[in-house]
């Protein structure tokens, strides 16, 4: 019996239209049109115990109910799912004691306190030993460096340092799963960088399991063994990161910003597939084995480049080339 | 149990920063008493008698009765209103801990430091016009309404949770709560005694939760109300801590269905 197992899993919500304009909000106030979103589609999959699975899509593709479905906070309009041999949304404490969720935009610590106290109230909410708890904590503040902003007020903190305290007051009790939803966003490189790096190392030597989402697919090509891509709520890639990258993602993207001077969409063709062109600059496709060499060939070539950023491909031209092939099949 | 005692303390903790504005509130509320005596002492030119009170009991009324006010206060409802907008609440349904205790626990540990400004606030003001007010400090009705404020204290945050909670069905709660906080207030004696309303309205108020945060216990400090019947009015407080806990579950499950986590 696997770790979790989701089957069938639907999620529809329901709102009331709002038409813009006056005349249409005063006739709101006596009819509405109540209209359904379908947030989650009929998924289906399931996860052991130790992996670190990427839940990758588009913004509104579903991945954030998922994890709510999955966490508790939300009833499923139909199907299963089944974690640590619970169902999530009869929030059981005993399911709950053995489980963290983290939303990176949901900031949970107490505003005026230094994190500490949020530490300490975690560690009762968790009923987790004194003993325990320290050297638990002393081990995560070594892991993430944040000896020295303890007693700093969470007001204060910058996002990052935010995010590592969060990270800590979820992991506290040494949960078995750790729901992780969007940890990274608007975090700036270096910060993301170090979060990701703690969140490998901690599954590593811990083999909690770990679900991650997010739209960077850097987060997941840092990350994840194994990604589940999500767009409009159905399930359309489950499988090793590693093939996903091979057959639809085999090329990186360089884009350019062009300088003063004269620039033709030939001039790049020969350097790789250039995707978009105008005259404030471009995006070339370049194989990922290739790209560090293409790129110092054209900085160091007679074309009027300004700047070079070497990117990773977009999530969503990810999903169009995966649907393409699945149409063309 | 020990989970809630340290909510309180944290809560405390958090209050504390604070404590510059819950000093300037402090202002504000003697000025509301001293507009009020300056207003009732008007009103008392023409008789010396308004519905059984007199002025001397007035004055009692409006600074004793502000003083028990602060006592029951708290700020629970758009504080329910706003975790559960944002999206906030969601927090609490991942965690083993029941959301009605926690922020009970939070707004009792939240409510301690105004709660002692105020009323040392407010003794401060009575002090200034202690010949002018009625002075009871028979033990038996003090322990009383000790009793009843502190049940009444119970009550209100109920009362709160429950109205708080209307937000699981609308998103619009701003006009809501403004109106029920002055129907709140009027209904509990907090702008003039009761019995100054017509009769009908009067048996209507004493049957609502809300007398005894403010008129019950002033009836019983006036002595216009004997220890038997202080008794009994505690019996209904009890009366009406059950009823509003059983009918508070029951909207907290029908609400949490509708609870959509949107905000994120």
């Amino acid at each position: 019996m696997s770790l979790i197992q989701v089957k069938n899993l639907n999620k529809t919500y329901e709102y009331y239209k709002k038409q813009p304009g006056l005349l249409a909000s005063f006739k709101g106030l006596f009819r509405r049109d109540k209209l359904f979103t379908e947030a989650v589609k009929n998924i289906s999959f399931s996860i052991e115990e130790g992996e670190l699975v990427g839940f990758l899509g588009p913004n509104g593709a579903g991945k954030t109910t998922t994890l709510k479905m999955l966490s508790g906070i939300l009833y499923p309009t139909s199907g299963e799912a089944v974690v640590l041999g619970h169902k999530p949304w009869e929030r059981e404490k005993a399911y709950q004691l053995q489980f963290a969720l983290i939303m990176g935009q949901k900031n949970q610590l107490w505003w005026d306190l230094p994190p500490m106290e949020s530490f300490i109230l975690n560690k009762e909410i968790y009923e987790v030993g004194d003993k325990e708890f320290k050297r638990n904590l002393d081990e995560l503040v070594e892991l993430l460096e944040v000896k020295d902003i303890m007693d700093v007020q969470v007001r204060k903190l910058s996002l990052g340092q935010r995010m590592k305290c969060e990270l800590i007051t979820a992991l506290l009790h040494k949960p078995k799963v750790l729901f992780l939803d969007e940890p990274t966003i608007g975090l700036d490189v270096v910060a993301q960088k170090n979060i990701r790096d703690f969140i490998k190392k901690y599954n590593q030597e811990t083999k909690t399991t770990i679900i991650l989402t997010s739209h960077y697919m850097e987060d997941i090509k840092e990350l994840c063994k194994r990604v589940i891509i999500i767009n409009h709520g159905e399930i359309i890639y489950d499988g090793a990161l590693s093939d996903l990258i091979q057959k639809y993602a085999p090329y990186k993207e360089l884009k350019l910003t062009f300088d003063e001077g004269k620039i033709s969409k030939d001039d790049l063709k020969k350097y790789g597939t250039v995707d978009q062109f105008n005259k404030f600059g471009a995006n070339v496709q370049v194989d990922r084995t290739r790209v560090k060499e293409v790129a110092s060939k054209l900085l160091s070539s007679k074309l009027p480049i300004d700047d070079i950023i070497i990117d990773e491909i977009d999530i969503d031209k990810v999903i169009r080339r995966i649907f393409k092939e699945k149409f063309q099949k | 149990m020990r989970k809630y005692w340290t909510i309180i303390k944290t809560a405390w903790q958090q209050n504390l920063t604070w404590r510059f504005t819950i000093l300037a509130y402090r202002f504000g509320e003697i000025t509301e008493a001293m507009i009020l005596i300056l207003l009732w002492s008007a009103i008392y030119q023409g008789s010396s008698l308004i519905k059984g009170y007199t002025l001397q009991e007035m004055i009692t009324y409006v600074l004793v009765g502000n003083l028990f006010e602060a006592m029951v206060r708290n700020y629970l409802t758009h504080k329910i209103a706003r975790d559960i907008k944002d999206g906030t609440l969601s927090i609490f349904l991942v965690k083993p801990i029941k959301y009605l205790k926690y922020m009970f626990a939070k707004e009792f540990g939240i409510t301690i430091l105004p709660f002692l400004m105020s009323c040392a606030s407010q003794i401060l003001v009575i002090s200034f016009f202690l010949n002018k007010i009625v002075l009871n400090f028979d033990f038996a009705y003090l322990f009383l309404i000790f009793i009843m404020l502190a049940l009444a204290y119970i009550i209100e945050l109920f009362i709160s949770y429950l109205v708080g909670m209307i937000a699981f069905w609308t998103v619009e709660v701003d006009g809501v709560f403004a109106t029920i906080i002055k129907l709140r207030k009027l209904f509990s004696g907090g702008y003039f005694p009761i019995s100054l309303l017509p009769s009908g309205i009067v048996s209507l108020s004493m049957a609502m939760p809300f007398v005894y945060s403010f008129y019950f216990p002033m009836q019983l400090y006036l002595k216009k109300i004997d220890l038997v019947g202080g008794a009994k009015g505690i019996g209904l407080q009890v009366t009406w801590i059950i009823v509003l806990y059983f009918i508070s579950n029951m909207i907290w499950k029908k609400g949490i269905k509708k609870y959509e986590g949107v905000g994120i």
